[in-house]
């Protein structure tokens, strides 16, 4: 089993590109199918974003870290912000829904849940969010 | 990312390749839709065939240039959206907002009609 596997960067969406390769990295050597690795990824990408900017805004002095652990029929990936925001509060709108079907921005979590399955948001015992995304190994 | 234009007789075609995802390049994307528009285009097709990678802030970009479209009164279609992007805009519902073709002969009829 692969545990503890961290990387942390600045909130700067250059870093995006980087913490990609780390992500289908990791899912690979983990298990994760190769034709899933995209999903994967953008499923991260979408919650690792967020963090960026919702729980950081964007503040590139406050890292975003993102620790990998395989586990039995699993690969958890952990995404914490140095924020104390509620996801499923602070974004409550739900586009694809009535009117904010044409909403240019609110995608990211929808997106998540829907390609990973499962994704949960609490906070660290410090306070700080974080976002839980299991991904099943078939 | 990269981004072309070509002129198809009344239709402008805009073709994205690459990674679509947030960052500065995707405002190149949102300007290509606004300076067809002002150009008097009213018919645009979007070529998604070379994106390899598209996240929600690409969703959202296209959401715009089919507002910003619509507005003036003419019609975005996309052609050649990958799976994982078709999926994309199944989970998201977008799939009821755009039309997606396969096929650039059939997506620029549908434009004319």
């Amino acid at each position: 089993m692969l545990k503890g596997i961290r990387l942390s960067v600045p909130s700067d969406e250059r870093m995006l590109e980087t913490v990609q390769v780390f992500v289908e990295s990791v899912g690979m050597a983990g298990g994760v199918l190769p034709d899933e690795l995209t999903s994967l990824s953008i499923a991260v990408m979408e919650l690792v974003r967020n963090g960026m900017k919702h729980g950081n805004r964007m503040n590139p002095a406050k890292p975003l870290t993102v620790t990998v652990d395989v586990l039995p029929g699993r690969v958890s990936f952990q995404i914490e912000d140095t924020g104390s925001w509620q996801p499923d509060r602070d974004l409550g709108h739900r586009p694809g829904e009535g009117n904010e079907l044409l909403d240019d921005r609110g995608r990211g979590i929808l997106i998540a849940r829907n390609l990973a399955k499962w994704v949960e948001f609490d906070l660290t015992p410090e306070g700080k969010t974080r976002a839980t995304l299991i991904w099943p190994l078939t | 990312m990269k981004i072309s234009e070509e002129n198809k007789g009344t239709a402008k075609v805009i073709r994205l390749s690459g990674k679509v995802i947030s960052g500065p390049d995707l405002m190149e994307v949102k300007t290509a839709f606004e300076s067809a528009v002002n150009n008097d285009f009213r018919r645009i097709l979007v070529d998604l065939g070379s994106v390899s990678w598209m996240d929600s802030s690409g969703l959202g970009v296209l959401v715009s240039g089919h507002t910003t479209v619509s507005r003036a009164g003419g019609r975005m279609v996309i052609l050649n959206a990958t799976k994982k992007i078709h999926e994309l805009f199944i989970i998201t519902k977008l799939i009821t907002v755009f039309d997606t073709f396969n096929d650039e002969t059939e997506a620029l009829a549908a434009l004319e009609g």
